[in-house]
């Protein structure tokens, strides 16, 4: 049994402007104490994904799914109550900025002992030599002191520290951190991925890494997948999908980032065009109107395909049926079996 | 410093007023530039480095006098920028532009894109009538966007669309010089290489000197000329891109490149990483001696109490950086 297994997410916000598809019809997984980089551009749907595996989404919300399975059992079918017991301690969730997670008017310790004392149903002084064992396995000097500071009075990266010591009191059984380290600079975001590392090698928790920054996955991750319209469009090892990335669009990011260890000065290819407007996906290829091998079948519903060892990718370049229509560059391409 | 150069700061301060209480007591300064000298030659791009609060957008500004100096020297074509008159600078900024890193803020929403691109050429009366509109037709399609967007407003457009906005409007007025600043962090990758090859392709085509600002080290690696590291309000190392990627001097900018992930996971599970203790120091009250000792892994008696000049070690490569000096201009080995 899989930690998580998520069938067929689909999530959907009614707007003025019409009805925006944030997730159309995502399937996915992950093992327990596995890390799992989900990678895309703005918009793609990452967040979206994990709100509503947390079922944490604005009211204008409509979430449908076959099923979110956690630990074997269906989150949708859970009541509201239910699933507070699992947020927080079965379910971490850590955000881009910490300021808007923590509450200001509540001390760090305080903040640590309630989700202590709320999950674990320690008593008070329990739950401060937790609070306090806690702030020092994320290295904060001085933790006793430190406990009756309010989160202002730490700085950013220290706060996302504070964040990640709460989200872990409960030795939860998945860590969803949604772009954890975005808001902080370089020095402080190798400080954070270090010890979240250690955390998990400690705590054995899975870890969903949400993030759009390649290079944190392929330090980070084992297993990536690449969002784009709402839907996967590509999985794999990190090793799959940085020396072998089979869908256009995926190949498209990395030959658009510069890289630190660039020593010729190589033109960038960047992706043409703009994300897709979420108002009006089309049936076929999300990433069609971008795409230079774009085929008259790419207008239908894309299968998923399997390149084996576990590396699928969403893109009719490798069905049979579209031999005869693949654009000269690509006709060496092998073709092989949908999922 | 080199004779020639387009643009050229010396010693170059900016101190940001704290007052505090009923009276409004001078109480202290945020020394967000500290002193710091550089020179840009024509034709080239300095990339500027170094983490956010470094002081990188207001070295910017001070050059372009968006800001008044706290004191120092900034010579733009061997004039003086700062003893400038109104009029003066007027001129100036058809020479020296800026674009800005929020697409989102830096665009009048109340303007049509017609409008915001064509205001430099009225203002500075390079234009008007009907040229002005045939004028912004054309630095529409020089950015890549199309000649009937100029009757569009800013939130019509996707972020990438909105900096080549930007872009447009700084190069209205056929600036010699364009200050960047973080013209791409906003953007996602895919748009990112679009706006950086537009950048490019403008400097190629129109000989524009830049400084690039930036905190995305892979960026600068590609576009800049040289590079300068800030750190709290000083250029710690300055040098040719190569020799800086490559060779590094100071151990803040060794840390630095080390901490940047690299999206390749075959040579990330063999790189070694330098993992900073503690925190960046605010330029409120930055740490004596070398700002960087609260957390140099090879800092010594001498580096709290006496702050490391900017000195030259190789041909252009300049550090600040007791170690590297008592090292006969050795780098440290740090992991
Ligand atoms: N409450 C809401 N109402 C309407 N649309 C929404 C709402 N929440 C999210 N969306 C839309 O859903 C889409 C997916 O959003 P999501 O936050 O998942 O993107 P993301 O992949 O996390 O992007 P980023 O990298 O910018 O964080 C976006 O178009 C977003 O504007
Ligand atoms: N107008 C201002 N008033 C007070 N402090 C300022 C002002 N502008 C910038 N600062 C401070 O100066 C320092 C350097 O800022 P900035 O040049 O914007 O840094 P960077 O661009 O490198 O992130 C920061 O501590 C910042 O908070
Ligand atoms: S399905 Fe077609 S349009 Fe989509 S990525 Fe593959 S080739 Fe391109
Ligand atoms: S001067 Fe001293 S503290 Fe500063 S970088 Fe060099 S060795 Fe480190
Ligand atoms: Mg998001
Ligand atoms: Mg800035």
């Amino acid at each position: 049994m899989r930690l998580l297994e998520v069938s067929n997410l689909r999530t959907t916000f009614r707007t003025e402007d019409g009805i925006v598809t944030a997730v159309n019809g995502l399937s996915f997984g992950l093992d327990a104490g596995e890390t799992l980089g989900i990678v895309g551009e703005s918009g793609s749907g990452k967040s979206v994904t994990a709100l509503s595996i947390m079922r944490l989404l604005a009211r204008n919300a409509t979430v449908t799914s076959e099923r979110i399975a956690f630990e074997g059992e269906n989150l949708p079918d859970k009541s509201e109550a239910e699933m507070r017991k699992i947020r927080g301690y079965k379910i971490a969730m850590i955000f881009q900025d910490p300021m808007t997670s923590l509450n200001p008017v509540l001390t760090i310790g305080e903040q640590i002992a309630e989700a202590v004392r709320l999950h674990l149903g320690a008593g008070k002084s329990e739950a401060r030599d937790r609070a306090i064992e806690m702030l020092r396995k994320v290295r904060i000097p001085l933790p006793e002191r430190r406990l009756g500071d309010y989160p202002h009075q730490f700085s950013g990266g220290m706060r996302q520290r504070v964040m990640i010591a709460i989200a872990l009191s409960c030795n939860p059984a998945l860590l969803i951190a949604d772009e954890p380290t975005t808001a902080l600079d370089v020095t402080i975001q190798a400080q954070v991925l270090e010890l979240m590392n250690d955390l998990q090698r400690e705590t054995g928790a899975a870890i969903v890494l949400i993030t759009h920054d390649l290079g944190v996955v392929a330090e980070f991750c084992k297993n990536v997948l690449v969002m784009y319209g709402g839907n996967l469009v590509e999985y794999g090892t990190a090793e799959q999908i940085f020396s072998r990335p089979r869908m256009p669009y995926t190949q498209g990011l990395l030959s658009s980032l510069p890289r630190l260890d660039e020593r010729e000065h190589r033109r960038l290819v960047p992706i043409k065009g703009q994300p897709p407007n979420l108002l009006r996906l089309p049936p076929g290829c999300a990433f069609a109107p971008r795409c230079a091998y774009r085929m008259p079948i790419c207008d239908e519903p894309v299968p998923l395909y399997d390149f084996g060892e576990g590396h699928v990718a969403r893109c009719w370049l490798y069905d049979e049926r579209a031999r005869e229509q693949r654009p000269e560059s690509q006709q060496s391409l092998p073709t092989v079996a949908h999922t | 410093m080199t004779n020639g150069a387009l643009v050229e700061a010396k010693e170059l301060y900016k101190y940001f007023p704290i007052y505090a209480g009923l009276t409004s007591r001078h109480v202290a300064d945020v020394r967000a530039v500290d002193g710091v000298s550089f020179a840009i030659e024509e034709g080239e791009t300095l990339g500027l480095v170094g983490e956010s609060g470094s002081g990188k957008t207001t070295v910017g500004r001070l050059l372009l006098r968006l800001l008044p100096a706290t004191k120092g020297d900034v010579r733009f074509e061997n004039q003086d920028v700062l003893a400038m008159d109104r009029g003066e600078i007027r001129r100036l900024r058809r020479s020296m532009q800026i674009i800005f890193q929020d697409p989102f803020a830096s665009l009048n929403p109340r303007m049509t894109v017609g409008e915001i691109i064509g205001e430099p050429l009225r203002i500075h009366g390079l234009a008007s009538g009907r040229d002005v509109d045939e004028r912004v037709r054309e630095l529409l399609k020089l950015v890549g966007l199309q000649p009937y967007h100029a009757n569009r407003y800013p939130h019509e457009f996707s972020g990438g669309q909105r900096q080549r906005v930007g872009v447009a409007r700084a190069l209205a007025v056929s600036p010699k010089f364009i200050v960047c600043d973080e013209p791409v962090s906003a953007l996602d990758v895919s748009i990112q290489a679009q706006v950086i090859n537009l950048l490019e392709d403008l400097q190629a085509r129109f000989r524009l000197t830049y400084l690039f600002i930036a905190h995305d080290l892979s960026v600068v690696r590609h576009i800049s000329t040289r590079v300068a590291v800030m750190y709290v309000g000083k250029i710690v190392e300055l040098a040719d891109r190569d020799a800086l990627y490559e060779n590094p001097l100071h151990p803040y900018t060794q840390a630095l490149l080390s901490a940047i992930p690299i999206p390749d996971p075959l040579l990330e599970k063999r790189r070694k990483r330098i993992v900073l203790t503690g925190d960046i120091p605010s330029p409120v009250n930055p740490p004596s001696g070398c700002r960087f000792h609260t957390r140099c892994p090879v800092a010594f008696a001498r580096c709290s109490v006496e702050e490391p000049p900017l000195r030259e070690y190789a041909p252009g490569h300049f550090a600040a950086c007791h170690w590297v000096e008592e090292h006969g201009g050795q780098a440290p080995q740090l992991t």
